[in-house]
């Protein structure tokens, strides 16, 4: 009972059972890694977008705060965009000039088209 | 790396955002290039007082008119005025008429316009305005 905890000894035991663990049991243990592995694999190639966004930006090992601001500045991103993209829909509605140059150089004078 | 990467996107994003406001602002006649100047001469009295939207779909005009033949030159420059003083509606309904009519058959699109130079002529010789100034 007077026994003092010590980690040290924690551990030397757990490298001496491992060393005395029977082959049939090692195998096991080897094709459960083996399994492991395959099955992180396999998560990794199934979403690529996430793949690449690890390998650019270090997300995989970011705190839980720098993971909030990647998502506020990705979600702040996103919105400029679609506004960006918003106002150059309507810059492109907006360029009426192909039709204003030919309407202003055709040989029909402009009042044909004209609703008096 | 990643606030760098993202700084770089944001920057992207709101100069994305910006630019076209930019580009709409209303354009003082002493800003324009010489060029734009010499295409939209015929408004230079009034160019101030024209709306964002209208300086803009000009200025738009003005671009392509370097490229024009003299002849074509001197026909927007006649009829320049005249396009300005229309209202919105009206000029969005001419494109939309003018685009449609490009859609007819051309032997009936010559046709029709033979009959207008014919109303023209006529109008002419009896003294009444071919192109009475729309308003």
């Amino acid at each position: 009972m007077n026994r003092q905890f010590r980690p040290e000894a924690v551990k030397q035991m757990l490298n001496r059972s491992l060393s005395q663990l029977d082959e049939p049991t090692l195998a096991k243990l080897r094709e459960a890694r083996s399994q492991a592995l395959e099955c992180y694999q396999a998560q990794h190639a199934m979403n690529p977008a996430l793949a690449w966004i690890s390998a650019h930006t270090g997300w995989h090992s970011s705190s839980h705060h720098h993971k909030r601001h990647f998502w506020i500045a990705a979600v702040l991103l996103v919105a400029c965009l679609i506004t960006g993209i918003a106002y150059w829909q309507q810059a492109t509605d907006n360029d009426t000039s192909d039709v204003d140059i030919e309407i202003l150089t055709d040989d029909m004078p402009i009042h044909v088209y004209v609703d008096q | 790396m990643r606030i760098r990467l993202l700084q770089y996107l944001a920057a992207f994003a709101v100069t994305m955002a910006l630019a076209p406001a930019a580009l709409a602002a209303v354009k003082p006649w002493a800003t324009l290039t010489p060029t734009q100047k010499e295409a939209l001469s015929p408004l230079a009295g009034q160019w101030d007082t024209l709306p964002e939207l209208q300086q803009h779909r000009l200025l738009g005009v003005a671009k392509k008119y370097p490229k024009l033949t003299p002849e074509q030159k001197e026909r927007v420059h006649k009829r320049l005025e005249a396009w300005s003083k229309l209202t919105p509606e009206q000029r969005d309904r001419a494109r939309e008429k003018y685009k449609a009519f490009k859609k007819v058959p051309p032997d009936t699109r010559e046709q029709v316009k033979e009959m207008v130079r014919q109303q023209e002529a006529e109008k002419a010789a009896s003294g009444v305005p071919a192109a009475p100034a729309p308003h």
